[in-house]
């Protein structure tokens, strides 16, 4: 049940690092949905600067997971495969 | 071109009409011969005949210019003509083509502006083409030169003057000016600069003539502003730094610069940006002074007006306008070489000293109120950055993200300006609305909260007399939008994601909060009741900036279960608050309860589809599992009214069923805590708590979950009552060894976890109840825990009774259970370092505790042996010699034939090192005739190391590190699926030998990025194993302390280890080298003395939290020490290192 610590180490950092951000903004865009497209249609979003502000703003909530921990998270994998 | 319009001096002395433009074409020729060319601009005062010859120059010239090759006769056509023009060496005033000046001459008396710009069209072009040829330069320069003669000035300065609407005489003669200033690179850019009063005549003005019309400006047509700013970026190229200092301070010229930029065509921006940040930016000679002329806050302003450019049709591949603007900018606003930034003193502001002088009476009397200016920057901050503070309001850091960055960038590296920026822009709040600007205001809030403190507060190395304003403080760590109402409202917003952003902000807030808190509690500090004071007035600041815990808590309950991230963010402020403001969280009477169970029971319940989501939800329960470390109440054992199991069992659950990969570290910490404090399992410390259990309950599981299921409430009901009253079972364990009287007479200490004995009086009950599915999975489960529980060094035969007293009850048709085999055969390898750590206080171990523990563990010297030495591989085997002969290629490779035979190359004796050579190279003979897979590399291997070896064959015996990397890298030429495989073979085809000093592979290693995206570490672990067996003896030592262009390979080695991402089993190879150089002798004294070891190893000691890891370090020092050169580290320590 360890986790497998070759398979943990095989994970370069930026790796590591980039597979976090997209799953932080995948789980952020599926609980805030609602309220995602409500900004959206919001008076003041202009896709041009909108778009990447927001993108920007959901993910960098990532800083405040130390690189362990994001490693943790997307190391996890289903127990069937193991 | 402009050329076209006449507006000649034929209108003057009429009254002003409109003047009819008369499209006057010039006729012009072919031109064949240099005295053909030389006849049509001698000079005639008929202008239609000069205009002819001016035009068929130019016409001449512009087929020279965009000719490619096979034109010298045409070329010779100039060159003759220019020869026959080059004055006398003897005049006093040389003009070159002294004809096209007398017609500019004639031209300018008459006002002729058609000559006028012909001629400057004319001598544009020929410098242009003169400078492409290197036999032709000193006719451009002579040409130059006649053109900073008086006469030429004049026409120069006359031309540049010319009204706005004269475009066709003002930038042709702009851009001779262009070709002027750099000719030759810049030869005559200096005297020319001394004609400043004609050549730069009108500059400013010509800037501001821009392009006119709903068309995009040309490229082929550029403006008169587009060609004055081409002539100023060539003159600031070539002037040199006096100069250019002084064209900077002609404030007309550099304002006009920046004026309509907005508005500047896009290659003229992909020019001026580059330019000036080389030019003058970049320029290390040009005095700061002259930078902040041309950087002052409205061109800052101008410059940023970019960000929104939109005549930008720049492709996907280059940077856009926006971007370079960008750049510039960062450049311009960070670098302090640049004129702009200025040195500040952090969260101090320009009238607070932090080292005043107060007299200790004032202090101890009236404590910070002794401080006059500890109050006095509420409302407002001075600033050493006036220029950057004028210029950041200008900026919209909420609805642009690099605008945002740029602010960002430039806060980190002029603190001061964080606190004056949001006081003077207090008209933007952060009143909750879902809307794209509230959302880039969070961001940009977030990122300056996140912004680190500066050292000492001060930027300054020293620790300041005084703590900084608390105000300042505050103000950095929740600027003032983040006031109390505004983040409560934000907290209780209808849209959750609003209460997310809050949340985070509030999350990073209070790290940062922590952080502040220790700096003012830093030991270090003179005056420490000052800096109290400080911390306490810091803390009653945030509280009343912050929304209560209780809104927290409130805000945190509302979120629904699905949103792992929120929940995540909200559980980890509140156990934050915790953590830094204890006082404040515990006063809310916070019951963490009923959550840790809801928690529980998502994470037991396994609804997450994602492990991922699995390990996002242990962090919140991690974060839960600390609160409940700080309540003293929480009830571990016991079922709530809502779950079926206790907190403890579900946690347990939680562990076994987590999914593969995700750690569990913390939560088994807990579990350990819990477990050893009411006495589950045996307190002692080699002990490893409740693996045995846990491992035993996975087994199970991993068979059938359904058989784990039917174990839970049974495992449930005896853990309680394990907890409920140990001193029971620890009675009955005493019982149980009076049963077995030959353990009892030899006095040995009998261990066994108590929960095996409550398992063991429980299992009764399941048996009378007929419960026949959970007495099924029990006989699995038992067995195993109670095997496993003997592999880990509990009291086997008091094991055995306990199963054999189970085993009636179990279903043992077979009666295996009874005998004493029935514990055996179990093997449980669970951890390479005895594990002592078993602290646990809201997750975080404390100092002392950890202290505590250190001192518990300590390594001698044959245990470290045991863990570190690494038998010599290299070891010379003679018999390898004959061995190898009767083998098959196969057998040679893939059994260790060849590496005995090259090993044999680090042999002591002469003899020994040249049979091996010469049996190496009949082996790669013979690998080659095989039919051997991978015969070509081994055999280029092997080849190259015999060729290696040869020239030094009689000298002694070969480096350690060759044998090594050779033995070592065979076994990768003969695996093609390797990860370094594409690294040795580019290396092997680098050349047919290799150095002798030099660590093959080592560099590539270290430096490169691994051939296969992740395989680094792997990389690593096959590079310390062969610098392990390279490093044998003294010879070898020195190769690894031998300067490099990187750095001796043992100082990196040293640096690699500080990889915080690196395991513990490299780790420890990192330890075995070491290990290694202390076995050499010098090697201790060496490691010492060049490589500060013990600070090196202080330094890992100290960051490490495992103390069983803590006394490898200490054990490790303690051999260096006992093997090193003591005099000799002594004195070179000064007696720092002295036992």
């Amino acid at each position: 049940m360890a986790p497998s610590e070759e398979q943990q180490q095989h994970l370069a950092d930026k790796q590591v690092s980039a597979e976090f951000t997209s799953y932080y903004l995948q789980r952020a865009t599926q609980e805030f949905a609602e309220d995602l497209d409500k900004v959206r249609t919001a008076d003041d979003f202009k896709a041009d600067n909108a778009l990447p502000m927001l993108i920007s703003a959901l993910q960098q909530g990532t800083a405040m997971f130390s690189p362990e921990e994001q490693r943790r998270i997307v190391t996890a994998e289903k127990k069937s495969s193991s | 071109m402009g050329k076209r319009f006449d507006r000649g001096g034929d209108a003057s002395g009429a009254p002003r009409k409109r003047v009819k433009v008369v499209h006057e074409a010039p006729t012009s020729e072919d031109i064949h011969t240099s005295r053909q060319l030389r006849q049509l601009l001698a000079f005639d005062q008929d202008p239609a005949r000069s205009r002819h010859g001016l035009q068929s120059f130019k016409l001449y010239l512009e087929e020279l210019l965009g000719a490619t090759s096979d034109h010298d006769d045409r070329a010779k056509i100039l060159k003759d003509y220019l020869h026959s023009e080059t004055p006398r060496e003897d005049e006093e005033t040389p003009v070159y083509l002294p004809d096209v000046m007398q017609t500019w001459s004639h031209a300018g008396q008459t006002g002729n502006d058609n000559i006028s710009s012909a001629v400057v069209v004319v001598l544009g072009l020929l410098l242009k083409v003169l400078s492409r040829s290197y036999d032709m330069i000193p006719y451009g320069l002579g040409i130059c030169r006649t053109l900073l003669q008086k006469r030429q000035q004049e026409l120069i300065s006359k031309n540049l003057a010319a009204d706005k609407g004269k475009a066709f005489v003002i930038a042709p003669t702009l851009r001779l000016l262009k070709e002027a200033v750099s000719f030759d690179g810049g030869a005559i850019a200096r005297p020319l600069f001394r004609a400043r009063a004609s050549m730069l005549k009108s500059l400013a003005r010509n800037m501001g003539i821009i392009h006119m019309g709903d068309e995009k400006e040309d490229l082929r047509r550029p403006s008169t502003r587009t060609t004055a700013i081409s002539f100023f970026l060539s003159a600031i190229k070539y002037l040199h730094p006096d100069a250019k200092k002084e064209l900077l301070s002609q404030r007309d010229i550099v304002s006009a610069l920046t004026r309509d930029v907005k508005q500047d065509p896009p290659y003229l921006l992909k020019e001026l940006l580059p330019g000036l940040k080389d030019h003058v930016l970049m320029d290390d000679k040009l005095a700061r002074e002259a930078k902040s002329h041309l950087l002052n806050a409205s061109t800052l302003v101008r410059l940023s007006a970019l960000y929104q450019y939109r005549l930008d049709a720049s492709t996907e591949d280059e940077p856009s306008i926006a971007d370079l603007a960008h750049e510039f900018l960062l450049t311009a606003c960070t670098n302090p070489a640049c004129g702009v930034l200025r040195q500040d003193a952090g969260f101090y502001p320009k009238e607070a000293d932090p080292n005043t002088v107060i007299p200790t009476v004032e202090l101890d009397d009236l404590g910070l109120e002794a401080v006059a200016w500890m109050n006095k920057f509420k409302n407002e901050v001075p600033v050493r950055n006036y220029t950057l503070s004028n210029f950041l309001p200008n900026l919209r850091p909420w609805s642009n993200v690099k605008q945002s960055e740029l602010m960002i960038a430039i806060f980190n590296v002029a603190p001061e300006l964080v606190a004056n920026y949001f006081i003077n822009n207090k008209s933007f709040t952060f009143e909750p609305k879902l809307s794209a600007t509230w959302i880039g205001y969070a961001a940009f809030l977030f990122r300056a909260v996140t912004l680190p403190i500066p050292e000492n507060f001060c930027r300054a190395a020293t620790v300041p007399e005084l703590p900084p304003p608390t105000s300042v403080v505050i103000d950095n760590i929740l600027p003032l939008p983040l006031n109390q109402k505004v983040l409560m409202r934000c907290l209780t917003h209808k849209s959750n994601m609003i209460s997310f952003f809050a949340t985070r902000i509030l999350v990073v807030a209070i790290e940062k909060l922590d952080v502040a808190i220790k700096l003012h509690q830093d030991p270090s500090h003179s005056n420490k009741a000052i800096w109290s004071e400080a911390a306490r007035r810091l803390v009653d600041e945030f509280c009343q900036r912050s929304p209560s815990i209780k809104e927290m808590i409130n805000a945190y309950r509302s979120i629904p279960q699905a949103d792992l991230l929120h929940r995540e963010a909200a559980s980890r402020l509140l156990r934050l608050c915790y953590e830094v403001l204890p006082q404040v969280a515990l006063s809310a009477k916070f019951d963490v309860s009923p959550l840790l169970d809801t928690a529980l029971g998502r994470l037991s319940k396994q609804e997450l589809e994602d492990p991922r989501d699995f390990a996002l939800s242990l962090k919140e329960l991690e974060n839960l599992l600390a609160i409940a470390g700080y309540s003293p109440g929480m009830r571990w054992f016991g079922a709530s009214e809502t779950t079926t199991l206790s907190p403890f069992t579900l946690l347990l659950k939680v562990c076994v069923e987590a999914p593969h990969g995700v750690s569990l570290n913390a939560i088994r910490q807990v579990l350990d805590f819990v477990a050893t404090e009411q006495q589950v399992i045996p307190g002692k410390d080699d002990h490893p708590g409740l693996l045995p259990l846990i491992e035993a309950l996975q087994v199970v599981n991993n068979k059938s979950s359904d058989s784990a299921t039917r174990i839970w409430p049974f495992l449930d009901n005896c853990l309680t009552r394990c907890a409920n009253t140990p001193v029971k079972y620890l009675e009955k364990l005493q019982e149980l060894v009076q049963e077995l009287p030959d353990f009892a007479d030899e006095n040995k200490e009998a261990v066994v976890s108590p929960i095996a004995l409550a398992l063991m009086e429980q299992l009764p009950f399941v048996a009378k109840n007929g419960e026949k599915a959970a007495l099924k999975a029990l006989g699995r489960f038992l067995p195993t825990f109670l095997g496993l529980s003997a592999a880990v060094g509990e009291t086997r035969p008091l094991l055995s009774l306990i199963l054999t007293n189970m085993a009636t009850h179990l279903s043992d048709s077979k009666g295996k259970l009874g005998k004493a085999s029935a514990l055996e055969g179990f093997v449980f390898k669970y951890n390479v370092w005895p594990s002592t750590t078993k602290t646990f206080s809201g997750g975080k171990s404390t100092a002392a505790q950890r202290t505590q523990a250190t001192a518990s563990t300590s390594l001698d010297l044959t245990t470290l042996e045991s863990m570190l030495f690494v038998p010599d591989n290299l070891e010379a085997e003679n018999s390898a010699l004959t061995k190898w002969a009767s083998k098959t290629a196969d057998e040679l490779v893939d059994e260790g034939y060849t590496t005995s035979l090259i090993a044999l190359l680090a042999s002591e004796h002469i003899s020994m090192r040249k049979e091996a050579l010469v049996s190496i190279l009949k082996v790669a003979d013979k690998i080659k005739q095989s039919e051997y897979g991978e015969k070509e590399q081994v055999w280029l291997l092997l080849s190259e190391l015999a060729e290696t070896a040869r020239d030094s064959i009689t000298d002694g015996p070969l480096p350690s590190t060759i044998v090594a990397f050779a033995s070592h890298a065979l076994n990768i030429v003969r695996d093609p699926l390797h990860g370094l495989y594409p690294k040795v073979n580019v290396f092997l085809t680098r050349g047919p030998f290799w150095t002798l000093d030099k660590l093959p592979l080592v560099d590539d290693i270290l430096s490169e990025e691994p051939n296969v995206g992740d395989a680094f570490y792997t990389q690593i672990s096959w590079l310390l194993t062969y610098l392990i067996d390279g490093l044998r003896t003294t010879g070898d030592l020195e190769l690894y302390h031998k300067k490099r262009a990187k750095g001796p390979i043992l100082e990196r080695i040293l640096a690699l280890a500080t990889n915080p991402y690196m395991r513990l089993p490299l780790r420890t190879q990192v330890l075995r080298l070491l290990y290694r150089a202390t076995s050499i002798e010098g090697g201790s004294t060496t490691l010492t003395t060049r490589f500060g070891i013990v600070n090196w190893l202080d330094a890992r000691r100290s960051a490490c939290a495992d103390a069983s890891e803590v006394a490898v370090y200490e054990a490790l020092q303690r051999r260096i020490w006992e093997t090193c050169d003591r005099e000799k580290v002594k004195s070179w320590s000064k007696g720092g290192i002295d036992n």
